[in-house]
């Protein structure tokens, strides 16, 4: 009845784990990898990680999401290396610098920390459609108001950034300064923020009354279209997964975790 | 009677002018009623007092009757005024939800919001799209159409509560030649086809002259004229009152005015789907400019 | 039309979330400014809608634009409690009429722009004067950074200035003060966050502040308080004049329709 390409069958086991599941791994996972001081807990995480991206052959994908945070992995390395304050143990000598491996050893775990969660959050966005994860929250109690606002969000992002772009455009015509002086620029700002800012809201008016007019107000729960299976071997591993990340960092916190 | 306005009158939140002074306005099932004046008439104002968006989505105050199938408008929730009247406004990009990555499931926003159950779901989605002849597009993604399609969509989504009254807010005065001629074509087969009661309000009277039954002309929220569509397009006076005839009736006047006797029944005019002329204050019996479409 | 989560506001928040996250790329890679301007959105949202909601819309931008596919990536996720502190406080200006329009002429503009200048002053004096940042010898900061926040001082001051004595609206005054408390406050709130998750270093440009601020001696948290401190005042004080202008140009019917318009309709002079 309701046809294929609506219901959307998940593709691989992986896929079709329901997304809460796949929500509170990613977000045990991200605790692990933050909490859990020390070497242990972000090296554990990316190889949970890499291993759940193989079995869900999504693994060449994680690519990009890795080379996104070299930018910030580069600005961790450097700072924590050579200004790592109250380190004494210097590597080498180089001109005024003086690098420290004490510097280096958080510079390195910093670093693993952000890739654990950079490739966590990367298998997750990868694995679970946000229709999915918005109609699976919905279900739980977030209800359509909540879904609403993520999914049009997340929808709306792409026209504003164009409408953004064409903002840029049309300014930089005018003689908007994109390159010049630091006090231009800040003068620059107004014209760019504003129009794309009125242009937005002008809208809302219009889209509340679309809302209204499709009946969004009405009470009680919306028709959910495409069945979430879900079943209690995955709430198993929902509790074992969301209470051991909180045990773990827990632990980890108060110095008990016997762990290097 | 689908919609029934007595001595409407409304004035926006925040505000005291009133922008409806008191309109009386039937409109029943399977009729079309035209609504059409110069800008800042209150036209766009009516459309959402007979939708029953206002008062209740915008707030405002409304004075006298407006009854929607037999209910005041004042008394009723948003959602059970969506199934009375569905609307439809000039921006399609507004009126899609932009969280739906199919058209199909586009249409289906409305009715999900219901409650409805699945079965009934799959039928009012296929009958709004076999009414306008989208199923083609139920794949597509909704932010991807051009914009008649688009324009399309968002009356099929409306459709799909079934309501008793439809309004339609100049529904293709943001369009291209191309959007325009799409959805004009829809709709005329719509008011032919179905027995929904219509509420058309456009500053195109050439859409109008095609399937309207009866025209009201609104100036300064009063209405200062009702009759049959024809007999109002013809009316000289309407020029004064800030509306352009349309095409059928320009044409006539010129070729009359230019000394021949104007049969022009066997011109498909609706065929030549005509815009209105570039300058609009060309007295009537001028020349019209080379390149213009006559 | 039902308080604070009416169906006019579930339709504003995905736009300014929207707004948010745009606006946030846009103004670091085009203008390449050290600043963010990516709560513009949220700030509009608390003054429009209260409370509530400018801390959701603030949560909800920093989960969106770390989780959806396509824009995620980066590590701006766990900074979703500085972002729904920033909506809470603009909720509560939005309430206490701070963004209303004050219509004022003659002296009450002097006199505004005379302490709203006063108060930049003061809120950058302790840093300037403090012996603990410094003085480099007990872990004090380099030299030019208190240059720089003299500079910024100086500037910020006299824009304030300029603006309530140009616009004659003593609104101008409130609106800094409020966007200089939220940064302040903003910055408090992230500095152990960036300390304690990423080690006080975030990938943005303003890493250049931490690394003068460690050069100095000073420890992760204090160089992310630093830095904080530095960035973030200018930053929501930006914001919040740009939510200003923009709040102060819709119509009053329009401003009727959200729950806290009365308090941002103009008051007589």
């Amino acid at each position: 009845m309701v046809p294929d390409f609506v219901l959307r069958p998940p593709t691989g086991r992986y896929h079709a784990l329901n997304p809460g599941t796949k929500l509170v791994l990613a977000f045990a996972e991200a605790a692990i990898a933050f909490g859990v001081r020390g070497w242990t807990g972000p090296l554990v995480v990316i190889a949970i990680v890499v291993a759940t991206a193989t079995a869900a052959r999504v693994g060449r994908s994680l690519v990009p999401f890795a080379l996104a945070v070299i930018p910030l992995v580069a600005s961790i390395l450097l700072i924590n290396t050579f200004l790592f304050p109250g380190a004494t143990d210097v590597i080498a000598h180089i001109g005024p610098l003086a690098p420290t491996w004490t510097g280096l050893g958080a510079a390195l775990q910093a670093t693993l920390r952000v890739a654990a969660f950079a490739l966590s959050v990367a298998v997750f966005a990868l694995t679970t459609p946000t229709d999915d994860l918005l109609a699976d929250l919905e279900r739980r109690g977030l209800g359509r108001r909540g879904v609403f606002v993520i999914g049009a969000a997340i929808g709306m992002i792409p026209r504003m950034a164009e409408r953004a772009s064409e903002i840029t455009d049309s300014q930089r015509a005018r003689g908007l300064d994109t390159e010049g002086s630091r006090w231009r620029r800040i003068r620059g700002v107004v014209p760019l923020a504003a129009p794309m800012i009125i242009g937005a809201l002008s809208e809302v008016e219009e889209r509340t009354m679309a809302l209204e007019a499709r009946a969004f107000s009405a009470p009680g729960r919306r028709t959910i279209l495409r069945p979430l299976p879900d079943s209690t071997g995955q709430r198993a591993i929902r509790w074992v997964a969301g209470l051991g990340a909180i045990v773990l960092v827990a632990a980890s916190v108060a110095g008990i975790l016997p762990v290097p | 009677m689908t919609l029934r306005m007595r001595d409407a009158r409304y004035a926006y939140a925040g505000t005291s002018r009133q922008v409806l002074a008191g309109v009386d306005l039937d409109v029943e099932a399977g009729r079309v009623v035209a609504v059409v004046g110069p800008n800042e008439a209150g036209k766009s104002t009516l459309c959402l007092v007979a939708a029953g968006l206002a008062p209740i989505a915008i707030g405002g105050r409304l004075e006298g009757s407006v009854l929607l199938a037999g209910d005041e408008t004042a008394g009723l929730a948003a959602h059970q005024a969506a199934q009375r009247c569905g609307i439809l406004f000039q921006n399609s990009a507004t009126q899609l939800s932009g969280t739906t990555s199919t058209v199909w499931e586009e249409i289906a926003f409305g009715p999900r919001n219901l409650g409805l159950d699945i079965g009934a779901i799959v039928e009012h989605v296929e009958g709004a799209m076999a009414t306008l002849d989208i199923a083609g597009l139920a794949e597509r993604d909704p932010q991807r159409l051009s914009g008649g399609q688009a324009q399309l969509v968002a009356l099929a989504s409306v459709l799909a509560l079934q309501p008793s009254l439809l309004v339609l807010d100049e529904p293709t005065s943001q369009l291209d030649p191309a959007g325009t001629r799409l959805v004009g074509k829809a709709l005329s087969r719509f008011a032919a086809e179905n027995g929904t009661a219509i509420l058309l309000v456009e500053h195109k009277t050439g859409l109008v002259a095609r399937i309207a039954d009866e025209v009201a002309v609104l100036v300064g929220g009063r209405i200062v004229q009702h009759g049959p569509t024809a007999e109002v397009l013809a009316n000289p006076a309407l020029a004064e009152q800030g509306v352009d005839p349309p095409p059928a009736v320009r044409i006539e006047r010129a070729v009359a005015a230019a000394g021949r006797s104007g049969d022009l029944a066997g011109l498909d005019l609706a065929a030549l789907e005509m815009e209105p002329i570039a300058n609009p204050s060309l007295p009537i019996g001028a020349p019209l400019p080379t390149g213009t479409p006559a | 039309m039902n308080g604070q989560f009416s169906t006019r506001v579930i339709t504003l928040m995905p736009v300014a979330i929207a707004i948010n996250i745009v606006l946030g790329v846009t103004v670091q890679q085009v203008l390449k400014l050290p600043i963010y301007l990516d709560s513009i959105g949220t700030i509009l949202v608390g003054v429009l809608a209260g409370p509530l909601a400018g801390a959701l819309t603030g949560i909800l931008s920093n989960l969106i634009w770390q989780y959806a596919p396509g824009i995620g990536g980066g590590t701006i996720g766990p900074f979703a409690v500085t972002a729904g502190v920033i909506g809470l406080l603009a909720g509560l200006w939005g309430q206490l009429g701070v963004y209303r329009s004050r219509p004022a002429s003659g002296n009450q503009l002097i006199v505004a722009a005379v302490i709203a200048a006063l108060i930049v002053g003061v809120l950058v004096f302790p840093i300037f004067n403090n012996p603990a940042y410094t003085d480099p010898n007990i872990g004090g900061y380099p030299s030019w950074v208190f240059t720089a926040i003299v500079v910024i001082g100086v500037v910020v001051a006299l824009a304030i200035a300029g603006f309530i004595l140009v616009r004659k609206d003593l609104a101008g005054f409130y609106v800094a003060a409020a966007g200089a408390i939220t940064g302040i406050v903003a910055a408090l709130v992230s500095a152990p966050i960036a300390a304690y998750v990423f080690g006080g270093v975030t990938g943005s440009g303003v890493d250049v502040i931490v690394a003068a601020l460690r050069q100095g001696g000073a420890d992760v948290l204090s160089a992310s308080v630093g830095q904080g401190l530095i960035s973030d005042p200018i930053d929501k004080t930006i914001t919040s004049f740009v939510v200003f202008v923009i709040i102060a140009s819709l119509s009053p019917r329009l401003l009727a329709r959200f729950p806290n318009g009365e308090r941002l309709t103009a008051t007589a002079a």
